[in-house]
């Protein structure tokens, strides 16, 4: 079986492995790395399930190959919450903006990308940054409060 | 699916790479759908991303390279002026497809509902083809519905925009969700006055023909002319009868011819001429 060497940094750690060519950074970092918050949903880029964060943007996991995480740095929930970043997560939970929790993750990493870009977004900012993730459950109305919660917490985290 | 990687480095290797039936991806964001779907089964998949190119260039036209995404162009300083360009880019599927996708992957892509190419033809784009690096304009270049004028071990290397400074524009793509939408039509309207007549106008559909439509008898109509509603509204219908959709999930073609109308007139009313 051919491999190819990659070596990326994961959640802010160097990782050096073998990947198979055609594999998806989703399926190796769910089966490989055990990122298992890294969600299979539509498999084509519309749901947001699988969304990471490479080199600061997010991006879906189902529409890249391993291969190209080489040199990259990528995150994961499991790394944001390890490096102690937890108001967006806590904000969703406080604010009951999740139900059967799948699309979660996706919305959480997309939530990063977007406050790390803009710690104040109005609304039509949120519905925007968060237009690639979709919620079969809980509808957006709680998830755009939790934006705004996990908003102001990391600002007052900040100063 | 299981496919072999590669990712040259020159433009040479690239090249020999597609001819020898390498399927050629820089975002993946439509590779990697057709390859789920079924539809494409490549044994060899080519990243494009090695090879080195400027990202953007502007001095008199915007030029957009290959492995440039749509997140690189609308953070782009030189890209501010374009726009109707950025009005258009901002649509463009989500945020994650914005940070992979390209406008290059767009035109190669030629969907007749490919948004960027929209752009590309109320721009007068050029396509600038590797490795010969030929030039040829978008409206040539795109033969039909996915059919693009290439050779086996010729790739797009770059698309050059030209400016439409002094224009007032207008872009609106109809679909059912805001995001991730193909559209079931769309409209790129750009005019320029001289006093109160019309100096120069440009009116672009998606979704409605096999590829991007345009028509220049059509809008030289408008040349000269002050900017009535009837002159708009005998123009939308030649509009509507001249274009010939087809009915597809998204929409029958009798509603698209519909859309056709009223979309040019909604411009109209919107651009305050």
């Amino acid at each position: 079986m051919i491999v190819i060497k990659i070596s990326f940094k994961l959640n802010g750690k160097w990782v050096e492995t073998d990947v198979e060519p055609h594999k998806r950074a989703l399926d190796f970092l769910r089966d490989d790395m055990e990122m298992t918050s890294v969600k299979e949903g539509c498999s084509e880029g519309e749901c947001g399930a699988c969304t990471i964060i490479v080199n600061g943007r997010n991006v879906h996991s189902c529409l890249m190959l391993a291969v190209e995480l080489d040199g990259k740095d990528v995150w994961t929930l499991e790394g944001i919450v390890e490096s102690g970043e937890t108001y967006i997560p806590e904000a969703y939970a406080d604010v009951g903006a999740v139900q059967c929790g799948f699309c979660t993750p996706g919305f959480i990493v997309s939530t990063k990308v977007l406050l790390d870009e803009n710690p104040n977004p109005n609304e039509e900012d949120i519905k925007k940054g968060l237009e690639g993730n979709i919620c079969r459950c809980t509808g957006y109305a709680k998830i755009i409060e939790a934006v705004k919660e996990a908003a102001r917490r990391k600002r007052g985290d900040a100063s | 699916m299981r496919f072999d990687y590669v990712a040259p480095v020159t433009v040479e290797e690239l090249s020999k790479y597609k001819k020898d039936g390498g399927r050629l991806f820089s975002g993946g964001t439509d590779l990697f759908v057709k390859i789920k779907a079924g539809a494409l089964k490549p044994s060899l998949v080519v990243d494009t991303k090695k090879i080195e190119t400027p990202k953007i260039e502007c001095e008199e036209e915007l030029k957009i390279y290959m492995n440039t995404t749509y997140t690189d162009v609308l953070k782009s300083e030189c890209a501010r002026k374009f726009d109707l360009l950025l009005k258009i880019l901002i649509e463009v599927g989500s945020p994650q497809i914005r940070n992979r996708g390209t406008p290059v992957g767009n035109i190669g892509n030629a969907s007749p509902a490919g948004d960027f190419l929209l752009s590309t033809y109320i721009h007068d784009g050029t396509v600038v083809v590797a490795p010969s690096m030929r030039e040829i304009p978008i409206s040539e270049f795109v033969k039909g519905p996915g059919k693009i004028d290439l050779s086996d071990e010729e790739f797009i290397y770059a698309v050059s925009l030209k400016p439409l400074d002094g224009y007032i524009t207008y872009y609106e793509k109809v679909g059912r969700r805001n995001a991730m939408v193909i559209s079931i039509a769309s409209i790129a309207v750009a005019i320029k006055m001289q006093g109160n007549v019309i100096e120069d106008a440009r009116i672009a559909y998606g979704s409605v023909g096999p590829t991007i439509v345009r028509f220049k008898d059509l809008e030289e109509k408008l040349i000269g002319e002050r900017p009535k509603r009837e002159l708009f509204e005998s123009l939308a219908k030649e509009y509507s009868d001249r274009v010939k959709p087809i009915s597809d999930v998204r929409a029958s073609a009798e509603y698209r011819k519909k859309l056709v109308e009223n979309l040019l007139m909604k411009a109209y009313l919107s651009m305050n001429l």
